[in-house]
This record gives structure tokens, C-alpha cells and sequence, in this order.
């Protein structure tokens, strides 16, 4: 047995079977897609031959208006993602980089907040949508820009606290250098600390949208309407628990709903690995 | 850009922008105010007060910047945290939802018996001249014509009526009959009741027919009780949401109303076996599951990231496919991980020739949460552990190997203690995290196998977050008030947890 045997075989072993459990259940799921039937049951795992019923089904059958969902979840994420880092930017810009009273209880309470889970405040979150419903149909219970400003509201504790993470590992050399030349906290804001800061709050952004977009059940309680709901709900509500009768158009719509966020993932994979050490938890 | 920041069209625009958001906000207000919503409406009067008086004074820089968002913070997270610390001194639960007010009217409508004699009218809807709900009925035993409305009884004289086959009156001079498209629109009219004689009224049955009735119930604000007129008993508030008879508190009149019980919830967790023993035992699940969870997920994934901690043929391949995992979309993984788990088509049945029933036994079922969050969660803590692992000085791992020291040993005692001590703190928030890792357990079991015939709430692979869902949203009795408290639990544990891993990691001494 040679050295490079010795040293290298485990590691290749090793990882090509993991990679095997990691790309296990999506081949099976490209493979459903790509069916002819829209049976779960699979009678082989090789393709014997490859049709794109399913897809055409998603995009035909009256059953499952996949357009829709597609552009809800869309909408709905990209609002949510982008009004959450303007909004969210300037206060940690504020909490990070300005003094001011109440800024240490402040901080504290975000903190803390933060981490009340948003599902166990559900019932309540209902309620009080209810309540708007009953005077602003547009923006309460059952419609998507109540939804968006749940969203909103929801993550603001958590965004701002992420993007305070990022924004105190931003050198404050340069908009003190900007302080001392006379510039105002606004002017310092605009011209040296959004240039500064618009790789990480892209990042934030992504992170933003891809759990916007993998929400699932206050978009269930709040999303009725079938032509309304986002494709999570869209699809969990079509298969249903029916996963004998409906898997292969299931499968094509989460194939086709997945491959943007994929894309995402993996090209920024850098960033976003960073993001998460430094925003969940400083080190 | 700093001149057009400075400049009159900035400060007009901003001005725009704040009218507009005022102008959205003020009707919103009135709206609110319309519909006695009354908390809300003064929290909007609020943000616009805050929002002008913020953007249009110089009295804090700060300010400006965050206002929007601690607006949206207060209303979205706080405000509902504060409802639920709220609810869960409440006996808040179905059968007792509505207001006191609203309740008690609902059990005085309910109060209400049929006459002696189960009288039935033939009857007629519609309104009077005046424009009010009125009926109009025919007595034909008695060959007697009348309209009545909620407040008066007229009597029509034969000869302004027009009568059927059956003496029946089809109408009246000075009564519009409904038409069968204003009659389905709205249900106004069958709620009233419509006068009679004394105490007795006539209800609308059904499209042509009205029944006697006496009110049964009535309320006595004198000593706050409510009494039976017909049998004589007398109900008193128990305090606790309904009204209860004296001298059998178990006879309550339905529906009841949310009552403040105190620290009642709380209690009941403690000293209530039916409450206690399901939490005691979703809770040592959740802890298992969380922590079965992170040691799973992080073992994996130190093991790969050390494999691969060096140059390597296909790296970068290896790589791109073990973060495939993590970069879907976790709730389409579920559901396709749902799928492959299903007894009678399953995949994973399928390979290994086997018929289990994967989510109907507790166990196969526990095996099956913690496989997939496995698959879920490694390559997170692959991708940390590569990281860190280039962040340990190799200095260290050379003195050990130059004294001697075996690839095992330096692992052991060196790379792992001072990986775990740059971890620790992602570690706690990966525990924290899968403590309420409500999606998965939701989406891929239901928090199943339960026995819902015996009335079971807590599955077998339900979690905390879970089970608080069921008690709160689920099929039986929806219990707020209870899950508002368990909710409340929860955040004192995770809230613990991570306070501990962030004293650990000192980020709290940064603060300043």
C-alpha cells in the first residue's frame, strides 16, 4: 500500500459517499420530474426515458396555478428583502456607529427580542391582523401586503441585528476621518458608509430573500386564496399529504422553485457563510 | 451628490414623502377609530406624531435614522409578545373567546324557550312604509292579520290585505315584501326579534314561518346575575369566563367569554398531570432532538471538513455538491424528503425492500426527524469547520508533531479543544435553533404518531414549538391562553441558552 493510498482513499471514500446522501434525494427528484407518470413509485433509478409531462403540467392544469404562486413568492420576497435592508441598514448604522441615550438598553432589548421565536407569537400576530382586516381589508388578514408588513415587522429585530454584526466589522477609521472634516451623520451615512457597506447588504438582502422565500406557515395562515399563495404553501397545500397521486408535477415545481435559490446560494457561498458566523453570533 | 443631498429638492422631496405616509397613516387612523379598534388606532397616531415630529425638528440625529424601524419593531414584535404575555393570564380557549359583553348578549339571544303551546305563524318578510324590518303574520286559527316589527304590533283589518287559497296573506297595504335576492343577501332580518304579546315574541323559523318564544334569560344588573325566568334558577360570573348556576358551578351557560385567570396557565403546567406529563415528555424529546441534532450535524461535518482540509483531487466538486443540501430551499427538501419516506411508494422503502410504516411508529419516526435534519444541517457545520479549521495557527499542530505526537493525539488534544472553543457559541445557537425548528417537524411528520382517539395532543416526535401550535391552532380545543404560557416558557429556556452562549463568547461586553 502506497502512501498516497494511505493518506488519500479514506478521504475520497468518505466524501463521495456523503456527496452520494447529499445528492441522493434531489436525483430522485429530477428523476420523478422527468417521468412520464405522475407516480411516486419508481421503477427504476435509471431514466428509461425522459418526458416533460410534468412540466407541462404545472403550467397548464387549472389545478395548481404554478404562474401564480412563482410570482407571489417573488413579490413578496423581494419587497420583504429589499424594505428590510433599507429600513433595517440605517438603524444598525445608528446603533452601531452613533452615541446616544438608551443606546446600551437599546441594543439589549433587540437582543433579547430577537430571539422570541416569531411562530410563538402566531395566535397573536392573527389576532391583531384580524383586527386591521376589519378596517383595512387591503392590509390585514388574508392579503399579501399584510403579509409583507408581518414580514417586515417580524425580522426587523433579527436584521438589525445582523446587520449591526456586519456593519462593527466595517472600519470606523473612514467615517470618523469623514466626522472630523465636518461631515453630518446623514452626509457620513450616504457618502462613506453605504458605498462601504453595499457588498454586505446585498448579502443581507439574499439571506432576507431566501428566508422569506422558505417561510412557510404564517404565509399558510395568511395566504387563503389559491391564485395568492406563495409556492411553499402553493405546494405543500397541492401534494397535500397525496404524495402517490401528485409527486411528479410536485416534483417539477420544486425542482423549477429551487434552481434560483441554488444559484444564489452557491455563486455567493462565500459571503454568505461569513454572514452567518458573524451576524448569528459574533466570534 | 452631496449637493443634491443638501439641496431644496431633497428637503421638497423629503417633505412629499412624509405628507404622502402621514396622509396613509391619518386615514388609517380614522378607519381604526370608526371600528373602535381603538389600540391600534392610537399606535398609528403615534407613528405619525413620531414620524413628523422626528423628520421635521433637529431633535435627534439617531433618530432619524431608526425610527421606521423600531415603528415596525414595536408593532410586529413587540406589541405581539406583549399580546401573548397577555393571553397567557387569560382562560382564553374555545368556548371562551369573545368579549364579556359580546358573550353575555349571545347567552341572553340564546336564552329563549318556544311557548306552551309551540305556536307557529305563517309569515311574511319585509318592511314597513318607514323603511324598518317588519313581518307580517297570519293567525288563521284565530283569523287575526298583524304586522310587527322589533318594537310595535299593528293589527291590519281584513279588507287591506290580499289573501291566499289558504287565508294566508301574500300582503299588505303599508308592507314592501323582501325580494328573494335582498332576503339572501343579508340575514338582518332573521335576528330580530319581532313583538308579540308581553313578554313573548315571534322568531323567525325558516323562509315563511315564525315560532313564539319567551325570552328565558334575563339580566339583572342590580346584583350581576342572570336569571332564568321559566325555571328560576340564577347564574352567577364564576370568574373564571362563564356564567355559572348558584349551586351547581359545573352548569355554565354557553358561550363563555376570555376571563384574566392570573398565573392559572402557569400552575396548571406544574400541578395539572394531564397538562404536565405530555409537556414533561415533548420537552425531553425537544431537548434530545436538539441536541441529537447539533452532535449529528457537527460530527459530519468536522469529519468532511477534515478530509477535505487539504489539496485534493475534486475538491472543489466534493465541495459544490455537499452544500447542495443547504442551498435549497429547506421546505421543499422536507416535502421531498416526506415523499421519500412514504410506506407504500416510498424510495426509501423501495431500496431497502422493506414495508415500515415510517411516521406511524414512535421510533421509525424519531429515526427518520433526526436522518433528515442530519441531511439538512451538515453542510452548515461542514462549511464552519473548513473555515476554522484554516484559522488555527498550524504552528501548534507542528510543535506537537515535531515532540512526537501522533495525527490522533494532535486532534484530540489540540485541533478539537480549540476548534470547540471557536465554535461553542455556534454551537449553542445551532441547539437554539433546532429547539424550535418548527418547519421541519411540522412539514415532515405532523409532530405524528399521535393517538388523536384518546384525545392525545402531544405526538411523538412533536417538539415544544410544535406542540404549542397544536394546543393553539390544532383540531380539539384551541387553547391560547395555555399556549401563550408554554410560549412564554420557551422563550425563558432559549433565551437562557443563548444568553449563556453569548456571556461564553463575550459579545455582551462589546456593547457600548
Amino acid at each position: 500500500m502506497n502512501s498516497w493510498v494511505r493518506e488519500n482513499l479514506w478521504r475520497h471514500a468518505l466524501a463521495i459517499s456523503i456527496c452520494l446522501f447529499s445528492l441522493f434525494p434531489l436525483y430522485l427528484v429530477v428523476l420523478s420530474s422527468l417521468s412520464t407518470g405522475g407516480s411516486l413509485h419508481l421503477t427504476s433509478f435509471v431514466p428509461t426515458e425522459i418526458s416533460f409531462n410534468n412540466f407541462k403540467y404545472l403550467f397548464s392544469s387549472p389545478k395548481i396555478p404554478y404562474l401564480h404562486w412563482v410570482q407571489n413568492s417573488l413579490v413578496i420576497s423581494t419587497t420583504v428583502a429589499i424594505s428590510s435592508v433599507v429600513i433595517g441598514a440605517a438603524s444598525a448604522f445608528a446603533f452601531s456607529r452613533l452615541k446616544f441615550k438608551g443606546k446600551k438598553f437599546g441594543i439589549q432589548l433587540l437582543l433579547l427580542v430577537q430571539m422570541f421565536p416569531a411562530i410563538l407569537a402566531l395566535s397573536a400576530v392573527y389576532v391583531i391582523m384580524e383586527r386591521v382586516y376589519k378596517f383595512a381589508p387591503s392590509i390585514g388578514l388574508g392579503s399579501q401586503t399584510g403579509l409583507i408588513l408581518v414580514y417586515l415587522g417580524g425580522s426587523m429585530g433579527v436584521n438589525i441585528w445582523l446587520l449591526k454584526g456586519f456593519v462593527d466589522s466595517i472600519p470606523a477609521e473612514l467615517d470618523e476621518a469623514a466626522k472630523i472634516d465636518g461631515a453630518s451623520a446623514v452626509q457620513t451615512y450616504w457618502l462613506i458608509f453605504i458605498p462601504l457597506a453595499s457588498p454586505v447588504l446585498a448579502v443581507v438582502c439574499l439571506l432576507s430573500f431566501i428566508g422569506t422565500f422558505n417561510e412557510f406557515i404564517l404565509a399558510r395562515l395568511f395566504l387563503v386564496e389559491m391564485n395568492g399563495r406563495t409556492v411553499a404553501v402553493g405546494l405543500q397545500q397541492f401534494i397535500g399529504g397525496q404524495y402517490s397521486q401528485n409527486w411528479g408535477p410536485f416534483a417539477a415545481g420544486s425542482i423549477l422553485a429551487s434552481i434560483p435559490i441554488v444559484i444564489i446560494f452557491l455563486s455567493l457561498q462565500k459571503y454568505i457563510v461569513n454572514g452567518l458566523t458573524a451576524g448569528s453570533v459574533k466570534g | 451628490m452631496s449637493g443634491f443631498m443638501r439641496g431644496n429638492v431633497a428637503l421638497m422631496g423629503k417633505i412629499f414623502i412624509l405628507a404622502m405616509v402621514t396622509a396613509i397613516l391619518s386615514l388609517l387612523t380614522e378607519h381604526a377609530f370608526v371600528q373602535k379598534e381603538y389600540a391600534i388606532g392610537s399606535f398609528i397616531l403615534f407613528a405619525i406624531i413620531a414620524l413628523n415630529f422626528t423628520y421635521l425638528t433637529k431633535f435627534s440625529i439617531p433618530l432619524k435614522f431608526f425610527v421606521p424601524g423600531i415603528l415596525f419593531f414595536i408593532a410586529f414584535v413587540i406589541a405581539p409578545i406583549i399580546f401573548t404575555l397577555s393571553m397567557s393570564t387569560y382562560h382564553y380557549q374555545t368556548g371562551n373567546i369573545l368579549g364579556k359583553d359580546e358573550s353575555t348578549a349571545q347567552v341572553l339571544a340564546l336564552g329563549a324557550e318556544p311557548d306552551a303551546a309551540g305556536t307557529t305563524f305563517d309569515i311574511n318578510i319585509g318592511k314597513t312604509t318607514s323603511g324598518e324590518d317588519a313581518i307580517l303574520v297570519s293567525d288563521i286559527v284565530n283569523n287575526k292579520y298583524f304586522i310587527s316589527t322589533q318594537t310595535s304590533r299593528t293589527e291590519v283589518p281584513i279588507d287591506a290585505l290580499t289573501l291566499n287559497a289558504d287565508k294566508v296573506a301574500t300582503g299588505a297595504q303599508g308592507f314592501t315584501l323582501l325580494s328573494a335576492d335582498a332576503l339572501s343577501k343579508s340575514d338582518a332580518y332573521s335576528k330580530i326579534n319581532y313583538k308579540y304579546m308581553g313578554k313573548y315574541y315571534i322568531a323567525i323559523e325558516g323562509q315563511n314561518v315564525g315560532a313564539v318564544f319567551q325570552q328565558s334569560l334575563s339580566y339583572n344588573a342590580a346584583d350581576k346575575t342572570i336569571r332564568n325566568v321559566v325555571t328560576g334558577a340564577i347564574y352567577k360570573d364564576n370568574g373564571r369566563g362563564n356564567w355559572a348556576k348558584v349551586g351547581a358551578p359545573d352548569e355554565m351557560l354557553t358561550p363563555g367569554w376570555r376571563a384574566p385567570i392570573w398565573f392559572e396557565n402557569y400552575t396548571k403546567l406544574i400541578t395539572d398531570p394531564k397538562v404536565r406529563t405530555p409537556l414533561i415528555k415533548v420537552f425531553i424529546w425537544t431537548v434530545i432532538f436538539a441536541g441529537m441534532s447539533v452532535l449529528s450535524t457537527f460530527a459530519l461535518g468536522l469529519l468532511l471538513a477534515l478530509a477535505l482540509n487539504r489539496k485534493l483531487r475534486g475538491r472543489r466538486i466534493y465541495r459544490s455538491i455537499l452544500i447542495l443540501p443547504y442551498a435549497m430551499p429547506s421546505v421543499m427538501s422536507i416535502l421531498i424528503w416526506a415523499g421519500m419516506f412514504d410506506t407504500e411508494f416510498g424510495a426509501i422503502n423501495n431500496i431497502l425492500h422493506t414495508h415500515i410504516a415510517w411516521f406511524s411508529d414512535a421510533n421509525y419516526a424519531r429515526g427518520a426527524v433526526l436522518l433528515v435534519n442530519l441531511w439538512l444541517g451538515f453542510p452548515y457545520f461542514y462549511l464552519i469547520c473548513s473555515g476554522s479549521l484554516q484559522a488555527i495557527p498550524t504552528e501548534l499542530q507542528e510543535a506537537a508533531a515535531i515532540d512526537g505526537a501522533n495525527p490522533r493525539q494532535i486532534f484530540r488534544k489540540i485541533t478539537l479543544p480549540l476548534l470547540l472553543q471557536i465554535l461553542s457559541p455556534l454551537l449553542i445557537a445551532s441547539f437554539a435553533f433546532n429547539f424550535n425548528n418548527f418547519n421541519l417537524i411540522y412539514l415532515l411528520t405532523g409532530g405524528g404518531p399521535r393517538e388523536t382517539l384518546d384525545g392525545q395532543i402531544a405526538g411523538a416526535t412533536d417538539i415544544l414549538i410544535s406542540y404549542t401550535y397544536q394546543i393553539a391552532f390544532g383540531n380539539n380545543t384551541q387553547d391560547f391562553g395555555l399556549a401563550s404560557a408554554i410560549s412564554v416558557l420557551i422563550f425563558v429556556l432559549v433565551a437562557s441558552i443563548s444568553m449563556y452562549g453569548l456571556k461564553k463568547s463575550k459579545v455582551l461586553e462589546t456593547f457600548g
